[in-house]
C-alpha cells in the first residue's frame, strides 16, 4: 500500500518532470557556477582536463576497503588463478580469460565452424527475408539484434579498446579481431538455447535467457541440483555485472571523454552522475517509454556515424593502414615492450574482447529470447552478428584509429597518463583529436548515447535476474540501487568497487559455458536439422514459421 | 451463505494455477449464479526497458488480449460460460482489493498457496494482503 502510494505520488509523468526539470536547473546551476576562485581553472585547461580535480569523497574509502578485502580479492584469486603459468611461461593466462577463449574454440569446433557458414544466412535473417508469419514472441529478428547491440555496444568498444592497446600494444587488435569471430560461435550457442528454453507468459511476454537454459536444460539432462546452482550463481552474477560493467563502467568511462570537452565538469563530476542517473531513472522508474525507445534505436545509427568517422580518419590516413596492419601483427605474435610478451598481449586481447561483446557471458540471450519465430537456431544464427559486429567492425575501427595516430605511445607523457589510469574513452578521444578538432564532441555524443542506452538496456538484464530471485514486488529495491550505482560511476572512477562490478560480468561466464558446454549436444542436434531444411529451400519457399 | 450472495458480485481471482482454479470451482458452488462470479487476473507492470515495449510491439492492451484469450481457453468448460472475466495491471493484492470495491463486491474467494520461510518473505502473501486491503469478506481456502 505504502509503496503504491508512493509510487503513485512520485512517479507519475506529471510529478516526475517538475521534479526532473528542477533537477535539471539545479545540473545547469551546478554547470554554469564558476569553479570556486581558490581553485580556478586555467585557461589551458582543455590539457590538464584529462586529470580529475575533484576526488571521491570521504565516506567511499571505508566501504572500497570492504569490497578489496571481502569481495574483489577472494574473486581475483578464482577468476585470474594462472595455474602456474606466470612462472613456467613468464606470462600469466588468468583462468576466466583461458575459460572464456577455450569456450569459444570449443563452440566454434563443435558447432561446425557456423561463424563462417552461417554469416551470409544470418544478414538474411536480419534483414527479414525469412520473415512469414505470426508467431510466438516481440520482436523482430532485426529488432532482438538491434536491442541486444544496445546492450553491447558501449563503452567498451571505445575505452575498453584503448585500453587494450595501451596495456597490451598494437598487437592486442588482432586478439580483439579472433576473439571476436570466435565468440560468434558462442553466442550462436548460447542465444540458441534461450530461444529453445524461453518461457511465454500468459500475457504473450516472453523471458528467457541462462537463469532459464541452465535450470530446464540441465535438468532435462537429469543434472537438476547442477543447473540450479549454475542458475543461481549467473543470476547473483548478472546483477552484480549489470551495477558494474553495465552500469557504473559506462558512466565513468562516457564522464571521462566528455570531461575532456567540458572541463567544468573535472570539478562537478557528480553533475553528470546525477543527470545520468535522472535519465535512467524517468525511464525505468518513471515508465517513460519514448526515451528508452528513441535511445534504444539510436544506437544503430550512432554506430554508423562513429564508424564513419574512423574510416574518414583511416582514409585520410590511407598510406598509413598497412604499415599499422604491419605493426598489429609484429605486436601480437613478439609483444615486445608489453608485460608478459606475446601471451600477455594475447590475454589483454581476449579479456577486453569479452568485455566488450559478452559472448560467452550469457547476458545477450536475455534480449535475442524476445524473437519472433519458432525456429530457436534462427536467431541464434542472427546472435552470431552480434560480436562481428561489435567486436570485428567497431572495435576494430577504435583500434585502427589509436594505432594510426599513435596514441599508445607511452613516450608521451599525456597518453601514457591516461594509459596509467585506465583512461580509455579519454585515449581514443586524443587519438580523434589528433585528426579532426571537432571530432571529440562527435565522440561526446556517441559516448553518452552509447553509455546511457547501454546502462539502460542492462538495468533490464539486472532487473530480470533480480526479479527472478526475489520476486517481482522488489523490483523498485533494485532500480533505486542501480541509479546509485550510476551516480557512483561518475564519483568513483577506479577501485575495489568499480573491479568488483567488472569482475562479475566475466564471472557470468563460468556458470553459462560450463552450462552451455554440457547442453552443445542438444544445439548441434537441432542446428543439423535446421540446416538440412535450409540446405534443402525449405525455407526459401515457406519462410521460417 | 447462498441467499446471503445472492444478486451479489464475488470475486476470484486466478493465477493459472491448479489451486486457484480449484478456489473458482468452490466459487461456483456458493454462487447462485456463474454470471455473478467475476474471475480476475493481474498482470504485472509492463518495464519500459523491455524489447518489446522499446520496439512497441507490446503494450497492455496486446497483454490483455493474451490473458482473455489464455483466461478462455482454460475456462472452456460449459460450466464457466457465464463467468466476468478482466484483467488488471499492477501490484496483486491491492488490484484485487480495488477490483471489489469497484464492483462491490460481497466477497473474495482465493487459495492460500501456503509459502513458507524466505519465499514468504520475499513473494510475500497475496491472501493476506487482499485480507487487509478489502471492503468485503474474504474467504480464504487453505489446500
Amino acid at each position: 500500500m505504502l509503496r503504491g502510494s508512493l509510487r503513485s505520488l512520485v512517479f507519475r509523468p506529471k510529478v516526475i518532470l517538475p521534479l526532473g526539470a528542477a533537477a535539471l536547473l539545479l545540473g545547469c546551476l551546478a554547470i554554469f557556477t564558476p569553479a570556486s576562485a581558490e581553485d580556478p581553472l586555467p585557461p589551458q585547461a582543455a590539457d590538464q582536463a584529462a586529470q580529475p580535480v575533484a576526488g571521491p569523497p570521504e565516506w567511499i574509502g571505508p566501504i572500497d576497503e570492504f569490497f578489496g578485502n571481502y569481495l574483489v580479492t577472494p574473486l581475483d584469486m578464482i577468476l585470474m588463478y594462472d595455474f602456474g603459468t606466470g612462472k613456467q611461461l613468464g606470462a600469466e593466462i588468468p583462468f576466466v580469460v583461458a575459460w572464456l577463449f577455450a569456450g569459444a574454440v570449443f563452440f566454434t569446433l563443435r558447432m561446425g565452424f557456423i561463424n563462417v557458414r552461417a554469416f551470409w544466412h544470418a544478414v538474411r535473417l536480419t534483414r527479414g527475408d525469412y520473415d512469414k508469419g505470426e508467431h510466438a514472441g516481440e520482436i523482430s529478428h532485426f529488432q532482438a539484434l538491434s536491442s541486444a547491440l544496445s546492450a553491447t555496444v558501449g563503452l567498451g568498444n571505445i575505452a575498453g579498446v584503448a585500453i587494450a592497446i595501451g596495456v597490451g600494444g598494437p598487437g592486442a587488435v588482432l586478439w580483439l579481431i579472433v576473439a571476436g569471430l570466435l565468440g560468434m560461435s558462442s553466442k550462436f550457442a548460447e542465444c540458441s538455447l534461450g530461444m529453445l528454453y524461453r518461457k511465454i507468459d500468459v500475457d504473450g511476454r516472453v523471458s528467457g535467457g541462462p537463469m532459464h537454459y541452465l535450470e530446464d536444460g540441465l535438468a532435462e539432462l537429469g543434472w537438476k541440483p547442477l543447473g540450479k546452482v549454475l542458475a543461481l550463481v549467473f543470476t547473483v552474477m548478472c546483477i552484480g555485472g549489470s551495477l558494474g560493467g553495465g552500469c557504473a563502467f559506462q558512466v565513468g568511462q562516457s564522464l571521462n571523454a566528455i570531461k575532456l570537452q567540458i572541463p567544468w565538469l573535472n570539478h562537478y563530476p557528480q553533475t553528470y552522475g546525477f543527470l545520468m542517473a535522472f535519465l535512467a531513472g524517468i525511464v525505468i522508474i518513471g515508465g517513460i517509454r519514448r526515451i528508452a525507445s528513441v535511445a534504444d534505436k539510436i544506437v544503430p545509427v550512432m554506430c554508423g556515424l562513429y564508424v564513419l568517422a574512423c574510416l574518414y580518419i583511416l582514409l585520410s590516413n590511407y598510406d598509413r593502414i598497412l604499415p599499422a596492419f604491419g605493426t598489429i601483427l609484429d605486436g601480437a605474435f613478439t609483444g615486445e615492450g608489453i608485460a608478459g610478451g606475446a601471451i600477455g598481449v594475447m590475454v589483454t586481447g581476449i579479456k577486453r574482447a569479452a568485455f566488450s561483446n559478452e559472448a560467452g557471458v550469457g547476458s545477450a540471450a536475455i534480449a535475442h529470447s524476445a524473437a519472433k519465430t519458432k525456429e530457436p537456431i534462427s536467431e541464434g544464427i542472427v546472435a552470431l552478428l552480434e560480436p562481428f559486429i561489435d567486436t570485428v567492425v567497431v572495435c576494430t575501427m577504435t583500434g585502427l584509429v589509436i594505432v594510426i595516430t599513435g596514441a599508445y605511445d607511452r613516450s608521451v607523457p599525456l597518453f601514457a597518463d591516461l594509459i596509467d589510469t585506465k583512461q580509455g574513452a579519454a585515449l581514443t578521444s586524443r587519438a580523434f583529436e589528433t585528426q579532426v578538432s571537432w571530432f571529440p564532441w562527435l565522440l561526446c555524443v556517441t559516448v553518452f548515447l552509447f553509455a546511457y542506452s547501454t546502462v539502460i538496456s542492462w538495468s533490464y538484464y539486472g532487473e530480470r535476474c533480480w526479479c527472478r530471485l526475489f520476486g517481482v514486488r522488489w523490483s523498485l529495491a533494485y532500480k533505486l540501487l542501480f541509479l546509485v550505482f550510476v551516480v557512483l560511476g561518475s564519483i568513483v572512477t577506479e577501485g575495489n568497487i568499480l573491479d568488483f562490478s567488472d569482475m562479475m560480468i566475466l564471472s557470468m561466464a563460468f556458470p553459462n559455458i560450463l552450462g552451455v558446454a554440457l547442453l552443445s549436444g542438444k544445439v548441434r542436434m537441432r542446428l543439423n536439422d535446421y540446416w538440412r531444411r535450409y540446405r534443402a529451400g525449405e525455407f526459401e519457399q515457406h519462410g521460417i514459421q | 451463505m447462498i441467499k446471503w450472495l445472492s444478486n451479489r458480485v464475488m470475486v476470484v481471482p486466478v493465477d493459472f494455477s491448479d489451486l486457484s482454479l480449484a478456489a473458482l470451482d468452490e466459487a461456483l458452488e456458493l454462487a447462485p449464479d456463474a454470471g455473478w462470479v467475476h474471475v480476475i487476473h493481474v498482470l504485472p507492470v509492463l518495464e519500459a526497458t523491455e524489447p518489446g515495449v522499446i520496439w512497441g510491439t507490446v503494450d497492455d492492451e496486446s497483454r490483455a488480449r493474451h490473458a482473455l484469450q489464455a483466461l478462455d481457453e482454460r475456462l472452456s468448460d460449459a460450466r464457466y460460460n457465464n463467468l466476468h472475466k478482466a484483467i488488471a495491471f499492477g501490484d496483486p493484492g491491492h488490484e484485487i482489493a480495488e477490483y471489489a470495491r469497484h464492483h462491490r463486491a460481497a466477497l473474495i474467494v482465493l487459495p492460500s498457496h501456503g509459502r513458507t520461510g524466505l519465499k514468504r518473505l520475499l513473494i510475500g502473501s497475496v491472501a493476506e494482503r487482499v485480507v487487509r486491503l478489502a471492503h468485503c469478506p474474504v474467504l480464504v481456502l487453505k489446500e
